[in-house]
């Protein structure tokens, strides 16, 4: 159960202060696919660094579980836009990262239990330049995975993948979540991706940002993109979006 | 194209590459011989007289009984004690230096200046303070130091801010930080500096050498026979300080290409 109430975050550029987000509020429960969508520039990233700790908002509380995020006492599983795999480590070890950090023991087995999950057996011994991109998505989502976090946060995760790539990896996300059952937090910009794999969207407004509106996806999965309800979704937050993106 | 080009070429390359330095060296020892049978000056040693000198030196050894081998060994042990204070001071410092603005700040001021004071000016000091081993190892320390600080500062810079809040997101504190992300991004540029740092330090101990103490060491066999003006034996140290300065080198950088095989594939 994330919680967040409030939640302000401004930065101090020279003598100017920047409000990023602005009162935001949003509930997020157990278990759920939450999308976050928003124009970009709109905070987003900021929004997820304090959803994993890793920025303290300005006022405002952020809870999850109960508790305010922190990486030292709660499990996260950041998956990030930018390749954040480790070049000069293996595909293994880049998985075993997590683990060793959380001094987690049996690290070995626990990697190759989600190296195969994600469909990379047989490639532990790779290097990050001898894999393809969706390749190096595929561990960073098995890194993130292998510490049993109590969430998993992705910042536009599929942003930097060709189309077909793209829609692959968000098949795989899904089945990969029907199996663990855990709360994701998914941003991205791209609506469709949204409406494809959420089970809620919330929409963000342009800077400082808050919660325009959560649209709850009433679908089953798996979805097709070319069915009446879904093109009704997808049109309905694309228009939210545009009335942000046009009044900029 | 671009591909047949990356296959095939190094192959032909290597071979070529090596075919033209063979004989590029074979001649400069011919120009070599040839101008010193031109002037025909008694300074001026020819290849054959300085291969001669090696026989000598190298099995009944110099006028106080010193081999070659052992010169060089003295010269080796000398820059490698140097060279390992250097690495033991200099890394842990670029690292704090390039991670903590603070630390920065306070050493930077310092280090700026003594940078640019050779190793030679420090020699004159060096006698009235230190004697024996110390006073080698000093001189070395000052000069291999600032390459690799300067080179461990310069790698710190490249590493990812994703990668460094990726290392967070697992909780992870300063010093795994440091140990997991910071070190490994920037030991490709900390090799780079222990590789100038050796150099510099192989051509410091010569220096270092001639201004007295033991009998022994490159330098010093150097000293001793440019008195003598035997300068065969003068011109076989130079040859032996210039062959295992590229001895090393090549050690280094072979070991770099293995270590960073990661770093090194877009260049192939």
């Amino acid at each position: 159960m994330i919680i967040a109430k409030g939640l302000s975050k401004s930065f101090i550029a020279g003598n100017d202060t920047i409000s990023v987000i602005d009162n935001l509020d949003l509930t997020i429960d157990e278990g759920k696919f939450a999308c976050i969508v928003g124009p970009s520039g709109c905070g987003k990233t900021t929004l997820l660094k304090i959803l994993c700790g890793l920025e303290k908002q300005t006022s405002g509380s952020m809870l999850i579980h109960g508790q305010p995020p922190d990486p030292k006492k709660q499990r996260f599983g950041v998956i990030f836009q930018e390749d954040s795999l480790l070049p000069w480590l293996n595909v293994i070890s880049n998985v075993k990262l997590g683990l060793e950090l959380y001094r987690i023991k049996d690290a070995d087995q626990i990697a190759t239990k989600y190296l195969d999950m994600v469909g990379l057996e047989g490639f532990e011994k790779y290097y990050p330049h001898q894999i393809s991109g969706g390749m190096k998505k595929r561990v960073a989502i098995a890194r993130a995975l292998a510490v049993d976090p109590e969430i998993i946060l992705m910042d536009e995760p599929f942003a930097d993948l060709d189309a077909q790539t793209r829609s692959i990896m968000q098949k795989e996300l899904l089945s990969i979540w029907s199996k663990l059952n855990k709360t994701i937090v998914f941003i991205t910009h791209n609506v469709d991706e949204a409406v494809f794999i959420g089970q809620s969207v919330s929409v963000l407004t342009k800077r400082p940002t808050k919660v325009k509106t959560t649209v709850s996806i009433d679908l089953d999965y798996p979805r097709s993109r070319l069915s009446p309800p879904f093109i009704s979704y997808r049109e309905r937050i694309l228009g939210l979006l545009q009335e942000e993106i046009s009044s900029l | 194209m671009l591909d047949l080009d990356v296959t095939i070429m190094p192959k032909m390359d290597r071979f070529r590459s090596v075919l033209i330095g063979v004989a590029s060296l074979a001649v400069f020892v011919v120009a070599w011989q040839a101008i010193t049978m031109a002037t025909n000056s008694p300074f001026l040693p020819t290849p054959v007289q300085v291969f001669q000198a090696f026989l000598k030196i190298s099995t009944i050894g110099d006028i106080d009984g010193y081999t070659l081998w052992w010169h060089i060994g003295v010269s080796l042990y000398r820059v490698l004690l140097g060279f390992a204070v250097a690495v033991i001071t200099a890394v842990p410092l670029g690292l704090l230096m390039g991670v903590k603005p603070l630390v920065k700040n306070v050493a930077s001021p310092i280090t700026e200046i003594i940078r640019f004071i050779p190793p030679i000016a420090w020699i004159p000091l060096s006698i009235i303070l230190l004697s024996g081993i110390n006073r080698y190892i000093f001189l070395l320390w000052i000069g291999i130091f600032f390459p690799i600080l300067l080179d461990t500062i310069a790698g710190v810079k490249r590493t990812s801010e994703t990668q460094v809040n990726m290392a967070k997101s697992f909780g992870a504190d300063n010093t795994a930080i440091i140990k997991k992300i910071i070190f490994p991004s920037a030991l490709p540029e900390i090799m780079n500096g222990l590789r100038v740092g050796l150099g510099v330090g192989w051509m410091c101990i010569v220096a270092a050498e001639m201004m007295g103490g033991e009998p022994v060491g490159l330098g010093r066999l150097i000293l001793k026979y440019a008195n003598l003006l035997q300068i065969d034996v003068v011109v076989l140290g130079m040859v032996v300080i210039g062959l295992i300065g590229l001895a090393m080198n090549y050690l280094l950088l072979s070991g770099e290409r293995r270590l960073f095989k990661w770093r090194v594939e877009i260049k192939a």
